[in-house]
């Protein structure tokens, strides 16, 4: 008697048994090539994750130190009839802002040398004296940072505004700024007025 | 010139009266370039600067604006860097 066998062409295997397989001859690694594509893929994700963080980490420190701008303006700007509280506060608000001594070069004003915060706190003090209206902005803000805890920063700075006598201010000017982070805050040490035409 | 005075809006047009190592000077109204006068039928109106002469630094221009009716402390004019110059007018 014959028996039938059905064929299903899968080699005989009575046990069952799943043999291991053995590489073959010329397979040179052990790691499938989809494998490989997921750890090519992992690795890209993680150097942008890393890029993206690196990014995100100067972006803010840039926020920072144009923040730092914004307080400048905020302090050095005078409105008509400003009360002592409201002098003192920004004076106070000035004076934060700066190292404990900072670079100065401001030739129109024949200002160059070394300041301490109270010297530019009674420095801003007097020349408020002078003005009626004051109004600071910053334009064209360009930011770098040459090495860790310094930002440099090349901005326009616009005043306008009236003095006391009548006469109208309207002045703009290129000032290069140096900033140090100090106790995780920016501080400027170092501002000079860029003299474009020198007589 | 066209010049950049600062950030990239603000421009100043000047006109240049001397090259580097060239000497400026003004004598009561007069522009004197290497100690000779110079004409300068551009100007409207009369003048009054005086300036002791200087030397242009090397890499720089110097210029001077056409209203000099101006006290000479208002007027902006002086040395330049040539990397300031943007441009000339074109008309």
């Amino acid at each position: 008697m014959v028996t039938p066998v059905r064929t299903t062409g899968k080699p005989f295997n009575p046990t069952g048994r799943v043999a291991k397989k053995s590489p073959s001859v010329g397979q040179r690694s052990m790691i499938p090539d989809w494998l490989k594509i997921k750890y090519v893929l992992v690795s890209m994700a993680l150097i942008a994750i890393g890029i993206g963080i690196f990014f995100m980490f100067l972006e803010s420190e840039e926020k920072k130190v144009k923040k730092q701008f914004h307080l400048l303006s905020e302090g050095v700007s005078k409105e008509t009839g400003e009360n002592i509280f409201t002098l003192d506060q920004k004076l106070k608000k000035i004076g934060s802002l700066f190292n404990d001594t900072c670079d100065m070069a401001i030739p129109a004003h024949s200002i160059s040398g070394q300041m301490t915060r109270e010297e530019i706190t009674g420095y801003a003090a007097r020349g408020r004296l002078y003005v009626s209206e004051l109004h600071l902005t910053f334009h064209d803000v360009m930011i770098t940072f040459p090495q860790e805890g310094e930002a440099r920063a090349r901005v326009t700075a616009r005043l306008t505004g009236k003095t006391t006598a009548g006469e109208g201010i309207n002045e703009a000017h290129e000032i290069d700024c140096l900033l140090k982070k100090i106790e995780k805050k920016w501080l400027f040490s170092s501002i000079e007025v860029v003299e474009v035409l020198k007589k | 010139m066209v010049i950049r005075f600062t950030g990239e809006r603000i421009t100043l047009l000047k006109r240049v009266v001397a090259l580097e190592n060239e000497e400026v000077e003004f004598q009561n109204g007069k522009l004197l370039i290497n100690g000779k006068e110079q004409e300068e039928p551009y100007l409207q109106y009369p003048y009054d600067w005086t300036l002791p002469a200087r030397r242009v630094e090397p890499g720089s221009v110097y210029v001077v604006g056409d209203n000099r009716s101006v006290p000479m402390q208002n007027h902006l004019f002086g040395q330049t860097s040539l990397t300031r110059i943007l441009g000339g007018p074109l008309w």
